[in-house]
């Protein structure tokens, strides 16, 4: 696959002077589903308005489909659409005439129009509301609307400056669920700017870690975790006193096992893959006769990852906790 | 040509979202209405004076020029609000990612503006002649005064355009708009005659622009075709224009880039 976005040092220094995008290379393929995760302030929005032509660049080297983002900005306007931060949708307009505004604004003849709006309505579950106010919305239904207003013209490249933010949860997972339809079944490429950790690793194929300015790790989310190294699996017993001595010599032997330590649950093991160790461990200490009473496995988190470059974990207004996988008590039971 | 059409556009959604809030086209009537019915009203014994008015005017006849001139104020220095709110609600930068014509957003807010200050300027002058004004020089005496007072609108809105850009807020715009109009309206011949102002407020009228505007305006409806007046007052709409606009140019240039 071809890169449709490419970006080579890129810097951005404001009339103020501070440097908001310092030297930044990345490059996106067509296609893809692509992130920036970062806190705010980190750069993420300052790269979008250079990436969609609203904004001028310091310096460095920006193509969008094989445009030049300042010479050929007209010709990247005519395939991009971009949904800002800010939810914008006239409220004094219809959700109809929202989107056939949008429609004109690509130069689009009045009966495609029409069209697609009505796909664009269905797409976003709002054939309901179609004729009412923007302003009658709730926050969720602008944000889709928003999202159909960008998408009319049938882009090649969706630009997502945190499109969820301030968003409830069940707001938050359609919007998610539309805009991974949309990669998948229309091949729409996804450029999107994050803060929240489970957003860009739900949705992201690839990205990149952005901090002050700068790209501090870049990857897939599984390739990005897996370079935090261990992950944990604490393990307690029903006789942890008793039973933590053999069960740590029956573990110590395993193959990718780096640490053991007590812990408040009884043992805390840090493996590499320690989904496939979960099963040796129970085996082995259920062949013992030690009783186990339950097992838990976490995987590093990208806010991990944060961690390990910058020092720093992501803070947001909510906190997404990493996500983890419990397994139940039951399985030194049996027998 | 995509200027034209894409200023219809922009023209066909401030007008839609003028028509949808009527409330602000009540409360930007509701002055120029209060003057016209209760203002003349108060001075309506003026024309027993002799001298004072032209012979066989009434004060309702005079002063309906400098009533129709206050509205077109009024509405065009609301104008800058509509761009302060595209701006805050990222409106202007939706429009701005699209190939949409980028003259075509000026225009579109400026030829709105045009057409409600002669929406506006004709209920005003309906009612007017209800109650006893006539336009003296008929139906294209009445689209001069329609051309006069949009092409002032379009010069005024330059101003609140240029603010609103400038200060990204719609209370400075307010305040400021509020600010100019009264003592240029008051420092002219919009609402008393010129022999009756004192010396000093006629040599400051002097270069007051609202003076040749309403001057003019007055002229079409209450003396005739008198180019000697209508000409100069086209002549200093267009200077008030051409700073005004260019004002507004560069702020958007500012804005866009």
């Amino acid at each position: 696959m071809s890169d449709i976005v490419t970006v080579k040092n890129l810097v951005e220094v404001y009339s103020d002077g501070t440097k908001a995008v310092d030297d930044i290379s990345f490059s996106v393929q067509e296609g893809e589903f692509f992130g920036f995760l970062g806190p705010n302030g980190a750069g993420k929005s300052t790269t979008i308005k250079i990436l969609t032509t609203l904004l001028r660049k310091t310096s460095g080297t920006v193509t969008v489909a094989g445009y030049d983002v300042e010479k050929q900005a007209a010709d990247i306007r005519k395939i991009i659409c971009v949904q800002s931060q800010e939810t914008t949708v006239d409220g004094d307009l219809t959700g109809r005439e929202n989107i056939t505004l949008q429609g004109h604004f690509h130069q689009m003849k009045g009966d495609e129009i029409k069209k697609r709006v009505n796909e664009l309505l269905g797409l976003v579950g709002l054939e309901e509301a179609a004729d009412r106010r923007g302003r009658n919305y709730s926050g969720g239904m602008k944000k889709r609307l928003d999202l159909a207003t960008a998408l009319v013209h049938k882009p090649k490249i969706l630009f997502l400056d945190e499109p969820t933010t301030g968003l409830d949860p069940q707001s938050r997972a359609a919007i998610w669920s539309y805009l991974e339809k949309l990669n998948k079944e229309e091949g729409i490429t996804i450029f999107l700017t994050t803060q929240y950790l489970e957003e860009a690793d739900k949705l992201c194929k690839r990205l990149s870690i952005i901090d002050s300015g700068k790209i501090v790790a870049s990857g897939s989310p599984i390739e990005l975790k897996r370079q935090i190294g261990a992950d944990s699996i604490r393990i307690s017993l029903e006789n942890c006193q008793k039973d933590s001595p053999n069960a740590k010599e029956l573990i110590k032997t395993m193959t990718g096992v780096t640490e053991i330590i007590d812990s408040e649950e009884c043992l805390t093991v840090y493996a590499k893959n320690a989904g496939l160790l979960i099963a040796d461990i129970v085996r082995a200490l259920d062949s013992s006769d030690i009783r186990i009473a339950s097992v838990t496995f976490s995987s590093p988190s990208l806010d991990d990852v944060f961690m390990k470059h910058t020092g720093r974990r992501i803070r947001t207004e909510e906190l997404v906790k990493a996500p983890s996988a419990m397994y139940g008590g039951r399985f030194g039971g049996r027998r | 040509m995509t200027l034209l059409s894409d200023t219809r556009y922009i023209f066909i959604r401030y007008l839609t979202k003028l028509v949808r809030t009527p409330i602000l086209l009540f409360f930007s009537l509701f002055q120029p209405i209060l003057f016209l019915v209760l203002f003349t009203q108060l001075l309506s014994r003026l024309s027993s004076f002799p001298g004072i008015l032209p012979a066989g005017v009434s004060y309702l006849e005079f002063a309906a020029a400098g009533i129709v001139m206050q509205n077109a104020f009024g509405s065009a220095l609301q104008s800058g609000n509509s761009i302060v709110a595209d701006i805050d609600s990222g409106f202007l930068q939706k429009m701005l990612v699209t190939p949409l014509s980028r003259p075509a957003i000026l225009l579109g807010r400026l030829s709105s503006d045009a057409f409600r200050v002669v929406i506006q300027t004709a209920i005003i002058l309906v009612l007017a002649y209800a109650l006893g004004a006539h336009v003296t020089t008929g139906v294209i005496g009445i689209l001069l005064i329609f051309f006069t007072l949009a092409f002032f609108g379009l010069a005024w809105s330059g101003i609140s355009l240029a603010l609103g850009m400038k200060t990204r807020s719609s209370e400075t715009v307010f305040a400021i708009g509020g600010v100019i109009t009264f003592p240029l309206l008051f420092l002219s011949p919009a609402l008393f005659p010129i022999s009756f102002l004192p010396t000093w407020v006629k040599d400051v009228s002097m270069f007051n622009p609202v003076s040749y505007c309403v001057t003019a305006t007055r002229a079409l409806m209450i003396n005739g075709y008198i180019w000697s007046t209508i000409l100069p007052a086209w002549g200093v709409i267009g200077l008030v224009a051409v700073v005004t606009l260019s004002a507004t140019l560069y702020q958007f240039r500012k804005v866009v880039s």
